[in-house]
Order: C-alpha cells, then structure tokens, then sequence
C-alpha cells in the first residue's frame, strides 16, 4: 500500500465510543429538558399538532408603509384583542417588515378577521407575501404517524437487506450507527428549539430519513471492503482487516462527505428561508453519518466479531495466512 | 473499441432524446415553488350518522369542481385522497380566503320552474351561456391556460353573470337536493344513446308532479341549479299535462354516456347530505414562490458548479470524464422528471441536488478503485475494468439501502414528502445508469483512443508508478 498514514481506528475505540457516548448522552438531555419546558422533546411545528401560521411582509411600494419596522408588542396588542392572546409572533427581515404568526387553528372568518386588524393596525401587506398554512388537527397527526411509520419500516427493510447481503449482526450494528446519527441531529434541534424556538417540520422527518440512508450508504461501503479482505488472502486480526478496510475507503469517505456536502452547503447559506434548516439537518446527519460509518460502525463490528472469536467466511487458506501471522 | 464506439453513439442518442424532452416538455412547478393555494376538503360524516364511501367522494368532487370552474382557476387540480378527502391545488390564487369560503360550503341543488312569460329571454340567456361554457371550455384545454387566463376570466365573469340573471327567471318551489335519494345514467331503450334517471323521496316526489304538471305541454323548462348555476333545463311532454311526473325521472337529451354520467354525478353531488371541510391550506404568495425558486436555482447551480470543480481538480482526468458524465446525469434526471411529471416542489429540488452528490459518489468509489489498481503496478485499461467490477457492490448496496428509504418516504408520506422521495429515488436510478454506462465508456474510450493518456498513468493517478 502507497498510503503512509497507518490510521488505526480500532486502537482508540474507547475514545469514539465515549465520543459518541457523550452526545448521546447530551441529546437525550436536551430532549427531556424540553420534554419539561414544553411538553415534547423537539418542538413540533404546526405540521404535526395543527394551527394556523400566517406570514405576510408590508407592501413596501405604498408609501410611507415600510418606514417603521414592526413591533411585535403592536401585533401582540391585535392578537390579544382577537382573543388569540397566547399565539407567537416573530418579526423577519431585514427592516423588520415581515411578520409570521403561529396561532391554534383558526376558522376561515377568525383568520379573514385577523388579516383585516393587522391591515388596519400595522400597514399595508402585500397579498403575493402572503404565506398561510392551517393544519387540521387530525391531518397533523396523520403526518406524524405516517412519517414514524415511515421511519419505522425503512429500518427494517435496511435491517432485511444487509442481512441478506451482508450478515445479521453487521445489520444490527449498522442500524445502531444510525440510530446514532439520527439520534444526536434530533438532540441538537431539540436544542435549537430550546434556544431559539427552531420548529420540526415534516421537513425535518424526511431529512431524518435521508440522513438514514446516507449514514448506511457510508456503513455499507466499509463493510463491503471488510467483507472483501476478509474474502481474500489478507492476513491478521479482525481488528486488522477492518483497520485496512478503514484505510482503504476513507479517501472516498471524506471526498462523497465533501460533495455532497458542498451543495447542501450552498442551499444553507443561499437557498429559501424553508430549506435553511432542512438543509442544516441534512449537514449535520451527514457529518455524523461519516463520523459513525468510520469510529463506530467498524470498530464496534470488529469488537463484537473479536469477542465472538470467530471470523466469518473462513477458508483453510485464510486460517493457514492466520497461523503464519502469529 | 467497437463496443465503446456503439455505447456513446447510444449515449449521444439518448440526450438528444432527453434534450427534446426538455424542450417540449418542461418540468412541472410544484404550487410552493409557482405560489397558489393547496386545499385538503374533508367530507365529513352525515348528521344521520351515514359514512362516507369513495362514490360519494367522487361526487363532492364533481361539485367541487364546478365551484372551481366559478374561481376562474387555469390549471387547477383536484384529486381524491384516500377515501374521504379532496385535494385541490389552485396556481396562482391571491384571495385563498374567497377559495376557501366557495370551496367549503355545502353543495345546493335545487330544481325550480320558469316563471310563465319570461321563455324568450330565457332562451336568449341559456343560449348565451351554453355559448360562454363551449368558449371557457375550448381556452382551457388549448394548452396554454396561463395565457389564456385574463380571457377565462372575462368569460367566467360573463357566466356568472348570466347564472344570476337565468336564476330569477326561476321561482323557488322548496324542491332541493335533500329531496334526491338517487341520481344515475341508463342507456336509452332504443340502445342510442343515454339518459339521467332521477328519484325522488315521498315530497320531492309530490312537488315535482305539481311542476310538472304545470309545465307539461308549455315549452317552459324545469331548472337544475346547482349552488344556483344552471347546470340542466329540460322541459316537459305534453302527456304529463293531468298526472305530473312525480318518480323515477328520467332526463333524456342527446347524451352520450360522459353527458349523462356526469350530470348524474352533479345532481348526486348536490343531493349528499354530507357537509364538506376545509382541513388543510397550504397558501404560497406568488411572490413568495418566485423568490425560492430563484435562490434555490442559484443555490443549487453553485452547488453542482463547486462539486465540478471538485471533481476535475481532485481526480484529474477522470474527474473530467466524470464531470461529462455528471452533466449528462443532470439532462437525463431532469427529463425523467418531466416524463414520468414529477411536480418539482422545494424539497424535490432539494432531492434531486442530492442525488448529484450520490451521483458523485459512485463516480468516487469507481476511481479510489481505478488509483487502486494502478498503485499495485496494473496496466491503465487492467485498473479501468477491475475498478468499476470492485466498485460495483458497493455502488449496488449503497444505492438499495438510499432506495429502501425512499420507497419507505414514498408509499407512506404524503405531499411534500412523497416529492422528495420521488426525486431521489429517480435521481439514484439515473445514477446507477450513467456510472456504469457514460463513465465506464468514456474512461475506456480514452485509454484505448489516445495512446497519450495511455502511457501516461499519472493522469489517473499522481505518484503512479511508471
């Protein structure tokens, strides 16, 4: 091999492992803190327990109309006087000239009245700003329960794959990597609804699943060599063959991570306001997914088969190689 | 070579194809993306306690259709959900309130009698508006909707105003659709032809005989309205002058089966007893829209232009090779899309920048693979072959599991979800397509073609082995 670095990921494994310990931990604390505060572990958006959100900009061509950025006590003092008191009100944009109002859902006549104050009491919108989206109840927790479901049975049509493709137990292990990634990107939106009231949104489900069958996509590639040089006539431990395994894909790992990265990156810091944050799950997924795929998944793998003692795939050759090894 | 020479030739043939496809077929924008407004209708249960079945769908959706048609909407679409819900997109909505409060009301169906006197001006109006719908209807299906949309209006404007001006020709006799117990077309006997039959319960059925009655004989016509637009007019034989028709109504006319399916389906639609409700709007500011798309475009294309870069700097000729094949990735994804209409959303586009990185990815694991090779001393075209044969399991697991989560995405979510889903799981299916097609031929192309590059492995491969 032409590779210098003689990188040996099973060596530090205590150290990836109380890594990876460490933000699971976190996550989990981040959720029930929420769990306290707010009664969910993230904070749902109307997508999944319904409401009404209404975001409007003023209408900037009137004149006179943008002068003044909008305060959210005026707003506040509107809604309060249409007895929709406790809603959230959040000012956007540059010169504060957007609004978006979370509220319980409201009948079409409540919404109507709604628009026509804060036409009357802050400025003129524009109506092509207009954003609304008023969920059901039942239609939210459809989506919900759909969206787990759907989480659910990609698990277990993963777990069924590389059981058949690869081993029952690299299965089991692959799924514990992922739950990992998924796991810890949920913990820091959970934190991020602590801190800055980030909302999930169905959005935020499809990033978990995409994140899922990325972080196997990564999994699946190491394994794939493992299972390759266990195959052939390459000598040594299971901690060995996986440490070479590493070694031989993390050229490819860094440079798909990088690739796919780049475009997410440019959806993050230029794309529309409702991909921002899809986009920062999908970025911190991925980097976990990598990060899982190469200290996790491997070296637990090469653990767990070194505890068992036995190699899969073992033919006389590779047992003689073995010998001649020790 | 030969082979080589024949794939590209294919290749070429194919992006021609997909390039015409582009050009005539564009890709459809999802309502996030144009602005409009997305309806989810529920029909709820009947205050008799009666459920809902799938029929009875169809026919709200029938009226519902027709109250579109009242918006003046271009392009829009409604769908049945499930079993008991309606989605209905309208492009370009600005008062999503006015479409909620038409779209959510209960349908009204009501039958009254013209008023003796008024026939010639009734004529002259029914003529005019089976005239305007002939017009609206042609506009519509021209194809070109959006451009048509200004001359929709006016007409829709002009029907409406002639449904107001034909209903008071009209005296209401409290006959309505409550009245209605069944609705349904039936061949003629002669066997050319179709008719409505119509039931009516115990009082519809006596009011009806009074009408009737009244009308047999006079040329004046029986006025079907439904939420007060004139959707039928028949008149009535002189023969039912002394009994009156008071049951098993059959409405006949020159109707094919289509004609008379689907004014069955309106009188059934307004005779439900099921109240219908607005569960879900989704409203995009039309402005709001453009601006995402253009941010997302620009997005997406600085996106695809760094990870070009990337790849030709990182993995030098072959990253070049792989760049082509990448481009012609993006031609052909996009084709599909519009061939099997996908309805490109926010997250589909989000989907389908995705998919390039997976794209690449292949492209990566092909070449760590190719080095490979030519590190353990193999001759160029040696490394090429062997390179996509050890790459390909890895390609194939990989692309299955991204395939398991998404055919998980796609059968169980909904709008939105299904979007992206659809996107990336085309995405991937073009990918394995042009990995193991464009790359391989273009790669090999070049080896055996030009005997520069053949000699020179360091093209492929910095501190190769000469």
């Amino acid at each position: 091999m032409s590779l210098q670095l003689k990188f040996k990921v099973t060596q530090q494994r205590l150290l990836w492992w109380s890594l990876s310990a460490i933000a699971v931990i976190a996550s989990v604390i981040f959720m029930v803190v929420s769990q306290q505060q707010i009664q969910t572990p993230l904070r749902p958006s109307i997508d999944f327990v319904g409401g009404t959100k209404i975001q409007m900009a003023l209408d900037c061509t009137v004149e006179g109309n943008c002068d003044e950025p909008i305060s959210t006590a005026e707003v506040q003092a509107i809604l309060t006087a249409q007895n929709i008191g406790k809603s959230s009100v959040q000012v956007l944009g540059q010169d504060k000239t957007n609004i978006s109002i979370r509220t319980p859902k409201l009948e079409l006549e409540e919404r109507a009245a709604l628009q026509a104050a804060l036409n009357e009491g802050i400025g003129v919108f524009d109506p092509a700003t207009l954003q609304i989206d008023d969920v059901g109840p039942t239609i939210g927790r459809e989506l919900f329960i759909q969206g787990m479901l759907a989480l659910i049975v990609s698990f277990f049509g993963i777990i069924a794959y590389l059981s058949i493709r690869f081993k029952f137990d690299y299965a089991i292990i692959a799924i514990a990597a992922l739950f990992h990634d998924a796991l810890i990107t949920a913990g820091i939106f959970s934190l991020l609804g602590l801190v800055i009231g980030l909302e999930v949104d169905s959005l935020f489900l499809v990033a978990l699943l995409t994140i899922i069958g990325f972080s196997v996509n990564d999994t699946v590639v190491i394994y794939d060599r493992i299972r390759e040089n266990l195959d052939s006539e390459q000598a040594g431990t299971i901690s060995d063959i996986v440490d070479l395994s590493v070694q031989q894909t993390l050229g490819r790992s860094i440079n798909t991570t990088t690739t796919t990265l780049l475009p997410l990156l440019a959806i993050f810091l230029f794309g529309g306001e409702t991909l921002k944050f899809f986009a920062l799950a999908l970025i911190i997924g991925f980097l976990l997914g990598s990060y899982s795929s190469i200290f996790l998944a491997s070296t637990l793998l090469a653990w767990w088969r070194g505890r068992n003692g036995n190699l899969p795939t073992v033919t006389s050759e590779s047992v003689d190689n073995i010998d001649a090894a020790q | 070579m030969q082979k080589q020479r024949l794939v590209i030739v294919a290749i070429l043939f194919l992006v021609a194809i997909a390039v015409t496809i582009l050009v005539t077929l564009p890709p459809q924008l999802g309502l996030d993306l144009r602005g409009g407004a997305q309806l989810t209708i529920q029909v709820q249960p009947a205050e008799n306690g009666q459920t809902v079945t799938e029929d009875d769908t169809t026919a709200v959706k029938r009226v519902i259709e027709n109250r579109i048609n009242g918006l003046g909407v271009a392009e829009a679409i409604t769908q049945l959900v499930g079993s008991d819900r309606i989605l209905v997109q309208l492009p370009g909505v600005t008062n999503p309130d006015q479409a909620e409060r038409v779209l959510g009301g209960t349908a009204q169906l009501e039958f009254r009698p013209l008023r003796p006197g008024t026939e010639g001006e009734f004529t002259a109006q029914f003529q005019t508006l089976r005239q305007l719908e002939v017009q609206v209807a042609l506009l519509r299906d021209d194809g070109n909707a959006e451009e048509n949309q200004a001359e929709i209006n006016q007409l829709e404007d002009l029907i409406t105003a002639a449904n107001e001006k034909i209903l008071t020709f009209f005296d209401p006799v409290n006959l309505t659709g409550e009245n209605v117990t069944n609705a349904q077309p039936a061949p003629l006997q002669s066997g050319n032809g179709w008719q409505v039959f119509i039931n009516f319960d115990e009082a519809g059925g006596d009011i009806f005989a009074e009408i009737t009655k009244e009308l047999a004989g006079t040329g004046r016509s029986v006025g079907i309205f439904l939420d007060d637009a004139l959707i039928s007019a028949p008149t009535v034989g002189a023969e039912y002058a002394t009994t009156g028709i008071s049951n098993n109504v059959t409405i006949s006319g020159s109707f094919d089966f289509d004609g008379a399916n689907d004014l069955a389906i309106q009188i059934k639609g307004g005779s439900l007893p099921f109240p219908v409700e607005v569960v879900e709007n989704r409203t995009v500011g039309a402005s709001l829209g453009q601006d995402s798309i253009r941010r997302s475009i620009y997005a997406g294309l600085a996106g695809l232009f760094l990870v070009l870069i990337f790849v030709a700097v990182y993995y030098r000729l072959p990253g070049v090779i792989a760049d082509c094949a990448l481009v012609i990735y993006t031609i052909f994804t996009l084709a599909c899309y519009s061939l099997i209409g996908v309805t490109l959303t926010l997250p589909g586009i989000a989907g389908f920048i995705l998919s390039i990185g997976m794209a690449v990815d292949a492209n990566v694991l092909i070449f760590e693979r190719t080095r490979e090779e030519i590190y353990k001393g193999n001759t160029l075209y040696r490394s090429v072959e062997s390179g996509f044969f050890n790459a390909f399991s890895s390609i194939l697991d990989s692309n299955v599991t991204t395939l398991i989560a998404c055919g998980a995405l796609f059968f169980l979510g909904s709008g939105l979800v299904k979007g992206f889903a659809l996107t990336l799981a085309i995405g991937v299916a073009v990918s394995m397509f042009t990995a193991v097609t464009c790359s391989r031929t273009l790669m090999l192309l070049t080896v055996l073609g030009l005997p520069s590059v053949r000699q020179n492995p360091s093209l492929f491969a910095p501190n190769a082995p000469k």
